[in-house]
């Protein structure tokens, strides 16, 4: 396009990003909280809303290449560094980016609770059930390791549906993957300009094609099981079809 | 596509009032409490800037559009104070804005020259920054005028005044990704009663609905108001209809008769309320937008806004957070009323005020306790002489009465004319502002 886009070193939301996770850095040191575990639904979560439509049916709208999916080196469970590509090609995934210690019933917990779901869903429909995926990402790699991940998902029951819980080693390899996404993460400092509360995000739910490319952006005012679900039927229609170039 | 025909005849019996009015109005949008649903941090206690998107004047200082920021904290030793400027490239009929979901970047365009310029607020609040210029909007859409700029999930739709064919007022929405890159483009329903037109976007998630307005295109809205009122033909040439869209498929599913220019849409915050209101400009109307028993979007006409026969042109409104009250502003004897919508099926003006000689867009905090005004609708419809002020105002509203708290004279301070208002917060700059970044990288 003809825009007058800066050059990469002085785009803002890089180097804001970096701020930011030093004070994530620093408050994964300052507080004493442990880490939360992906746990089964809880039915006393609040709705973030209510879903008072009949979403369209799979097939009868589109779904446009909105980015291509960042890629960068992540860690799993186990420890082992693998590219993130790995989990963003290959199957329909659904990421999300989390940190174990969230407590925000509308934020992180929500995430959670809606891939349970879902992926309940997917493991009963055989079309969907090899080529489905769920990936939680951390953006607290100072507290989340893997062993933390680990522990985690360690509530997760196996039911045939790949849910990969994947951190970072550090800041700095986070960095590229939030700013690809277009995911912010803020900090409220006190009056001294020090961290001094929990991390704040807009929460975002990522649906990614088979290719890699992201196709939907999910946030609290529409993370809808119903919708998500017909997204994914939505998506294994069109890779029965030609395909479209990416972008 | 369900579809409902549209009346036509409205305009013919008030051409002759706008004639004589000498000046006139079009329309604009935008508050605290009107941002988009998908925005995060809505600043809800007190706010610290306001950003004033406005047009340049030729020999009026750098004489381009700019941003300007303005001090808004009554704690502040600088409250009211214009703190930092910003000037884009020339003037291009600046007009309206928009955050992107993240509240880090504000959107604003130009109708004229179709430009939208990109400022990074997140990293400093006090001194907004142009990051990013989109140039090509008419050339990869179609479209010209970018209006209102609406925020969605890591995208940015963005609703076009008029065509790049021949500048009328058919046109479309343009989607792009907050990194700026047009993703598609969905042209207005013009047929099954759809005219074409565009003007406002307002969503409602939890229904799946986006309601579009209508209003006019760059022929009508870049011409000199006198000449344009004494144009028969091309006053038939505004918009008459709203549109209900299936908001996942981004497809319209019917077309509303709203006779007279429906502008500002705004849906009730309340939780549990499905209904969304406007204001026609042209014919003086409150309209309501609603589901009906039968879950069938309806329009309806539910209150005048003071003597529609004398025009006073109804521009911006602004809803309060639990949707029972409404400003509305009107141009042309510069008054800011306020509606009681307890019945949003019979809103009931309960209070005016005379702000300026000339008003447009009115903003208010989401307690509802300030409330902004600025005075500018399009530089060629503006009123002339000395009854062409150019302002911002402030003012503490305690439920009863308007109370001046401070006023910036744009015209005294070189900046142009004041069009679109938008709040800042500090907070952005603790989310986003800290020192570190050496000890990580």
């Amino acid at each position: 396009m003809g825009s007058s886009a800066p050059r990469r070193s002085a785009d803002p939301r890089f180097g804001r990003i970096i701020t930011v996770l030093a004070a994530v850095a620093a408050l994964a040191t300052a507080a004493g909280t442990g880490p939360g575990v992906a746990h089964e639904p809880d039915d006393r979560l609040p709705a973030s809303v209510t879903m008072d439509f009949v979403p369209p049916p799979p097939g009868s709208y589109a779904l446009h290449a909105i980015m291509r999916a960042p890629d960068g080196p992540v860690l799993d469970r186990d420890g082992r560094s693998r590219p993130l590509s790995r989990f963003t090609s290959g199957k329909i995934t659904l990421l999300g980016f989390i940190y174990t210690s969230c407590a925000d019933p509308r934020g992180c917990p929500l995430t959670s609770q809606v891939f349970h779901t879902v992926r309940h869903r997917v493991s009963e429909d055989p079309e969907l059930r090899e080529r489905v995926r769920l990936v939680s990402l951390s953006f607290d790699p100072a507290r989340d390791t893997p062993a933390v991940m680990r522990h985690y998902a360690a509530g997760v029951p196996r039911n045939g549906v790949e849910w990969a819980f994947l951190t970072t080693e550090l800041p700095r390899t986070l960095v590229p993957l939030l700013d690809g996404f277009g995911q912010d993460v803020r900090v409220e400092l006190d009056a001294r300009g020090r961290p001094a509360g929990p991390l704040a995000h807009v929460l975002k739910v990522f649906l990614i094609d088979e290719r890699a490319v992201v196709r939907e952006i999910y946030t609290t005012s529409y993370l809808f099981t119903e919708v998500i679900l017909n997204d994914i039927k939505t998506l294994r229609l069109e890779d029965k079809m030609p395909r479209r170039a990416a972008p | 596509m369900r579809a409902i025909r549209v009346r036509e005849t409205f305009l013919g019996g008030i051409l002759g009032v706008l004639a004589l009015a000498l000046a006139a109005a079009s329309p604009a949008g935008a508050d605290e409490t009107c941002n988009s649903p998908y925005m995060g941090n809505l600043i809800k206690g007190q706010e610290d800037y306001l950003y004033v998107w406005a047009l340049g004047v030729k020999s009026m200082g750098d004489g381009a559009d700019k941003l300007v920021t303005i001090d808004v904290n009554p704690a502040s030793s600088r409250y009211g104070k214009v703190i930092h400027k910003v000037s884009v490239r020339g003037r291009g009929e600046a007009h309206h804005m928009g955050f992107t979901d993240d509240r880090r970047f504000l959107w604003a365009g130009g109708l004229d020259n179709s430009r939208i310029s990109i400022f990074d607020v997140g990293t400093d609040p006090a001194r907004p920054k142009l990051v990013q210029t989109i140039a090509d909007m008419p050339a990869k859409t179609g479209y010209v005028g970018p209006h209102t700029f609406y925020a969605m999930p890591g995208r940015m739709l963005v609703q076009g005044l008029s065509n790049a064919k021949d500048g009328g007022g058919v046109t479309g929405m343009a989607l792009y990704s907050n990194k700026g890159e047009l993703i598609a483009t969905y042209p207005m329903p013009a047929t099954g009663g759809g005219d074409g037109y565009g003007y406002d976007i307002a969503i409602n998630p939890q229904k799946n609905a986006l309601l579009t307005s209508s209003f006019t295109g760059r022929k009508n809205y870049m011409r000199n108001l006198g000449e344009l009122v004494k144009d028969a033909e091309a006053m038939k040439r505004f918009g008459n209809t709203m549109a209900v869209w299936d908001l996942k498929a981004m497809k319209p599913k019917k077309v509303l008769s709203v006779p007279g220019a429906p502008l500002e849409i705004r849906w009730s915050l309340k939780d549990g309320d499905t209904w969304a209101i406007t204001a026609t400009a042209l014919t003086s109307k409150l309209w309501l937008i609603k589901p009906d028993a039968s879950g069938e979007w309806q329009a309806k006409e539910v209150a005048v806004i003071d003597d529609p026969t004398k025009i006073p042109l109804p521009v911006d409104i602004s809803i309060n957070k639990d949707g029972t009250g409404l400003w509305v502003n009107t141009f042309m004897d510069g008054k800011t009323r306020y509606f009681d919508l307890s019945n949003p099926e019979q809103p009931r003006q309960t209070y005016e005020r005379v702000t300026g000689k000339q008003v447009n867009m009115i903003s208010q905090s989401w307690d509802g306790t300030r409330v902004y005004i600025a005075s500018s609708l399009l530089a060629n419809w503006d009123k002339a002489g000395a009854d062409d002020e150019q302002f911002v105002r402030g003012f503490h509203w305690d439920g009863k009465e308007l109370k001046p708290a401070f006023e910036v004279d744009f015209y005294k301070e070189k900046l142009g004319r004041a069009h679109h208002m938008k709040l800042g917060s500090k907070a952005m700059k603790s989310a986003y502002g800290l020192e570190r970044t050496a000890t990580l990288r």
